[in-house]
């Protein structure tokens, strides 16, 4: 831990004398700095990712994660642009002398009141914005589109976009690009989520009532995070109502929620804490049989969060999520669940130079177990838990560039897995793997430089450092992956250490005012796997780290695309190609045994693999009728030696063909119709080609690995919400949602079975088992 | 423990999910031949059987080919036991042979004719010792499912060696566990070394005709010591055999038995004891 504060100390005195220099008003050369904070008029949330325009100069900015901007212009009469999706451009004339902070309040585009100039909803970000291959969706949007069981649920919207596959039905585990579930990094106000599903899968931690924005980074990740290889998942709280104080709240068909928000101290300090949880049990009691009675089965997620404006150059914000699942019943105990923390300090060094402060912690653990009283009766706990502080610094340092950098300290504790007899007539022994401690490190800069008007470049460095300490034990394994014999550290012990460099580059070049080329090219490298053997994964999958004998992952993502507006930004066309080369990546031999077992190492197996793809879509965010429609074609492989004798296979992800299309149709002011429609192709498995009769049993001999396909994948929902009536003064806002899922009901197969005949043994044949046919919900919304 | 986690995991699958199945077809191709075994040899003094056969294609919807003439022996080094095939594919050694502790077994096969390209097989497999079941003992909950279940608890000291077992469990000596997917494997991680005061080994469906008890009956529990190998290779082709779905499984695998020249099944050789009870 002392060694821990001591790289803490050396990394935030670098980092000072940056911000020391940057202090000093860089306005030599007649420029001058416009900057401030982007707002929504409504509720006063900051927004993230407003586009800032000049059309004069050609040139721009964004707000940042807190909704900050900043702009350095050469003084002169400008016509500024604020604009955002889903609310009403603003702009500006202002006569820039000197450095001007000038904080905007952009009004969602339902409301037609006040006095500023409406120029038009749509911006043409996508086209103009110097990223690619990502994903950017607002909550209104998500909540928008048709949902299993009305449960609205942010990953499963994602999933509708191309690149991103569910990894099974109704599953929030995803895959981008063909990349496995775990290589995406899932933060949550910059804590990691390291299991975001609820309910083995079926929903994600993320309640929408709390959530304000949503960005995917496919490839071309930023250089200020790394640690997964496909991507990105970047999800931010609400601040909470800075205007009033609002109660927002649905009672649905799976679980109700209610969301408390508003000011503490006007203007200075709003809170916000936001509550789900399901309520199937709650009909258990009925139940006839006593058993059932005693059954256990819900999860809750709890979201809290304070932001705090000490004075216009220093903000604070403490935010935190808990989540749990319980599961029960006469045999067993379940219960597994989140739980993060974040402090931040933002602290403005000038109107150019923006710091974030943030100290993070963040846990997963799950417990499974038997009643006490019996001899077999057993506890068995795991656990993970990360530590971590990030500096960053955006340095908007000239009109042409802005200068990204910082660095994160974190470090990891794994407890993998302690088994103990449970009560005195128990005599289970106890059985527990040694805990497994590691730090990683990284520093990173990047910097944006708009070369001209049409061109923009980034590049950026990150540096990753990824060190095992003590106390722990490693084994050594021989070349038949046998453990031979072990070392043990002591506490304070460095045992191993990874660096890796990873370069992030990217281009935008505007060919013409609509249309625009970007590339990207991005090396990272991941140091945690999750021994995950089964596509969808479960509660009780545990994260391991890098070792000697286990080297981290790479991967080489370049994608280039093609992205083209038209009628005035109302339809937005985009075509990205990518080619991912994926080296140390890890698979599990067969039938490989990852819970409990000291000895995981053995059961990895690693190789190679690549993937690529063309994905494809047409997006319409304007008018009575939205939506979009994607096709994406990409292919998935790997080479590992001691699987499938060696020779290529599909990796478990590989979809060729998906088409998404989403649709939303306002047909009045309180009725809103959505429907969207999903075709994939059926995942990859491995079928029996052949039988042996042993110990009277029908053993199948398989077909090489993910050598056959599950049949194709497609299912349609719908749903229709109707609001009431808007009158004026009235307090209380309803809405009712009815939504149905797999609408023509058609019964996409969850998994395929070989089974004997109860009558005949000797006859075998496939069964398929799906898990919904048509499932309509009813959801109703409020908000007072 | 590994069968403990999977029915727990089982159990708690069908709580969570209303789930459907349906028959579908599924167009699959044959792969080629393989010589099929399945033989022991144990503590036991009696015949002892390998049966020899095919495999077919996986909707061949018969019995397995048997593989007759193949010429079938047992050996430890000094005594050697060949086997007679009494009826098609079912090769016997002579009544009263028993194996010992301690002892490595060889078996060798000579086919008539090739299969896979292959006419000789053999297989090692080594016998363990194995401390005396001391009793067992039978447990009635009457609210368990939907007749009540029984749990079969058996009554052990464990020794202080890594060892794997079977446990089989028949009523009125006829077995109940008969066929591969219904033999309780287990390793000792959660019990090496210690009494197992009554662990449970078997859960006995009341509603079952087959397995229901009635007073009197006796029940009586088989526990073999057995390989590590042989062990891997039952609970391999347990996971294979209760079917996968996408939470819980890897990928279906081949299960690798300890054959040579590429043929599938196992010669075992392990130790047995018994005890039994009688249902109050």
């Amino acid at each position: 831990m002392q060694k821990f504060l001591f790289l803490f100390i050396v990394i935030a005195t670098l980092l000072i004398p940056f911000s020391g220099r940057a202090d000093i008003p860089d306005n030599g050369q007649g420029k001058v700095v416009l900057s401030g904070y982007v707002r929504d008029q409504s509720n006063g949330e900051m927004l993230i990712g407003v586009t800032i325009f000049c059309s004069e100069l050609k040139t721009g900015a964004l707000t940042n994660l807190y909704g900050f901007y900043s702009l350095s212009l050469p003084a002169g009469h400008y016509k500024i642009r604020y604009s955002y999706v889903g609310f009403n451009t603003q702009e500006k004339e202002l006569q820039l002398d000197k450095n001007l902070t000038l904080d905007i309040n952009l009004q969602p585009a339902e409301s037609r009141l006040g006095e500023v100039v409406i120029i038009g909803k749509r911006t043409d970000e996508n086209v103009r914005a110097p990223e690619m291959s990502l994903v950017k969706m607002d909550i209104k949007t998500i909540r928008k589109v048709p949902a299993l069981l009305g449960e609205i649920d942010v990953i499963k919207v994602l999933q509708l976009l191309p690149g991103v596959q569910s990894t099974s039905e109704g599953s929030t585990g995803f895959s981008v690009r063909g990349g496995s579930a775990d290589q995406n990094l899932i933060i949550l106000d910059e804590a990691t989520i390291h299991n975001a599903s609820h309910m083995l899968g079926f929903f994600s931690v993320f309640n929408n009532d709390a959530i304000k924005d949503v960005t995917l980074y496919k490839g071309d990740i930023p250089a200020a995070y790394g640690g997964r290889l496909s991507s990105l998942l970047d999800v931010r709280m609400k601040d909470g109502n800075s205007k009033k104080f609002g109660i927002t709240g649905s009672v649905g068909t799976v679980s109700s929620k209610l969301t408390l928000e508003g000011p503490i101290v006007k203007d200075r300090t709003t809170f916000l804490v936001s509550a789900r949880r399901t309520y199937a049990d709650l009909f258990l009691p009925f139940a006839r049989d006593k058993n059932v009675r005693e059954n256990k089965l819900y999860f809750y997620d709890l979201n809290f969060k304070v932001a705090h404006v000490i004075n216009e150059n220093n903000r604070l914000y403490l935010a935190g999520y808990a989540g749990h699942d319980t599961f029960k019943n006469q045999f067993a105990t379940m219960g597994f669940g989140n739980q993060i923390g974040s402090f931040r300090w933002n602290h403005l060094f000038s109107k150019k130079l923006f710091f974030n402060f943030s100290l993070i912690f963040s846990k997963y653990n799950y417990e499974l177990g038997t009643p006490e009283g019996d001899a077999n009766s057993f506890k068995w706990t795991s656990a993970m838990r990360d530590h971590s502080a990030r500096f960053d610094f955006t340095h908007y340092l000239t009109e042409k560039h802005t200068l990204r950098y910082g660095a994160t300290v974190m470090y990891h504790e794994f407890f993998p897995g302690t088994a103990n007899g449970l009560g005195s007539q128990s005599a289970v022994t106890e059985f527990k793997l040694p805990a497994e401690y590691a730090f990683e490190h990284s520093l990173y800069a990047s910097d944006e430089y708009k070369v001209t008007s049409l061109l923009t470049l980034k590049y950026g460095l990150r540096f990753a450092l990824f060190q095992n300490v003590g106390p722990g034990t490693y084994y050594h394994y021989d070349e038949n992956n046998n453990p031979t014999d072990s070392s043990t550290f002591k506490k304070g012990d460095y045992l191993n250490t990874y660096s890796s460099l990873e370069p992030r580059m990217a281009f935008t070049y505007m060919v013409n005012e609509v249309s625009s080329v970007k590339g990207s090219y991005s090396h990272t490298a991941q140091f945690l796997t999750l021994a995950q053997n089964s596509t969808a994964g479960t509660p009780l999958d545990i994260w391991f780290p890098a070792t000697p004998n286990v080297k981290p992952q790479l991967c080489d993502q370049v994608g280039i695309g093609y992205f083209h507006n038209l009628k005035k930004n109302m339809y937005e066309v985009s075509a990205e190609v990518y080619y991912k080369n994926f080296r140390n990546v890890i698979d599990f031999r067969d039938h490989a045994m990852l819970l409990l077992n000291p000895y995981l190492e053995g059961e990895l197996r690693i190789g190679k693999g690549y993937s690529y793809g063309v994905e494809t879509m047409l997006r319409k965010n304007e008018g009575q009728l939205t939506g979009w429609i994607c096709y994406t074609y990409s292919r998935s492989f790997r080479i590992i030696p001691g699987i499938n004798d060696g020779n290529r296979y599909n990796a478990p992800y590989d979809k060729p063909h998906a088409v998404n299309f989403v649709a939303n149709y306002d047909i009045s002011k309180r009725v809103t119709a959505s429907a969207t429609w999903v075709y994939a192709t059926g995942l990859p498995v491995t079928f029996p080609t052949g039988r042996a009769i042993v110990g009277n049993a029908i053993i199948p001999i398989y077909s090489n690995r993910n050598a056959y396909r599950m049949p194709d994948y497609h299912r349609l929902d719908l749903s229709v919400s109707l609001k009431g009536k808007d009158k004026p003064g009235k307090k209380w806002h309803g809405e009712w949602n009815l939504s149905v899922y797999n609408a023509y009901n058609r019964h996409n197969a969850w998994s395929i079975n070989f089974t004997q005949d109860s009558k005949d043994p000797n006859i075998t044949y496939a069964e398929k088992t799906y898990l919904f046919a048509i499932i309509p919900a009813l959801t109703y919304n409020f908000k007072f | 423990m590994n069968t403990k986690i999977s029915i727990f995991i089982l159990f708690l699958v069908t709580l969570t999910i209303a789930s459907c199945t349906e028959k579908i077809d599924i167009k699959l191709d044959e792969s080629y031949a393989r010589l099929v075994v399945d033989g022991s040899i144990t503590t036991d003094t009696m015949a002892h059987a390998v049966v020899l056969s095919s495999t077919s294609s996986y909707y061949y919807n018969q019995p397995a080919p048997p593989v007759t003439g193949a010429q079938v022996s047992i050996t430890d080094g000094t005594l050697t036991f060949d086997l007679l095939e009494d009826q098609a594919g079912v090769y016997h050694t002579a009544p009263g042979v028993y194996g010992i502790p301690g002892h490595t077994y060889t078996l060798q096969i000579k086919l008539a004719a090739a299969i896979g390209g292959q006419t000789e097989f053999a297989a090692v497999s080594s016998i363990n010792p194995i401390n005396k079941l001391d009793s067992v003992s039978l447990l009635f909950h009457p609210d368990w499912a939907r007749k009540g279940i029984w749990e079969v608890k058996c009554y052990v000291q464990e020794p202080p060696t890594v060892d794997f077992y079977r446990f089989l469990v028949s009523k009125n000596q006829r077995m109940i566990t008969d066929t591969l997917n219904e033999w309780f494997v287990t390793d000792d991680k959660f019990f090496n070394g210690s009494y197992t005061n009554g662990a449970t080994i078997a859960y006995l469906q009341q509603g079952s005709p087959e397995e229901g008890l009635r007073p009197g009956d006796m029940v009586t529990v088989e526990v073999d010591n057995i390989s590590k190998e042989y062990a891997t290779f039952l609970m391999e082709a347990q996971a294979e055999l209760r079917g996968s779905n996408p939470l819980f499984s890897g990928p279906p695998a081949n299960v690798k038995g300890n054959i040579s020249n590429g043929a599938v099944g196992f010669f075992a050789a392990y130790s047995a004891t018994r005890s039994s009870a009688l249902t109050p």
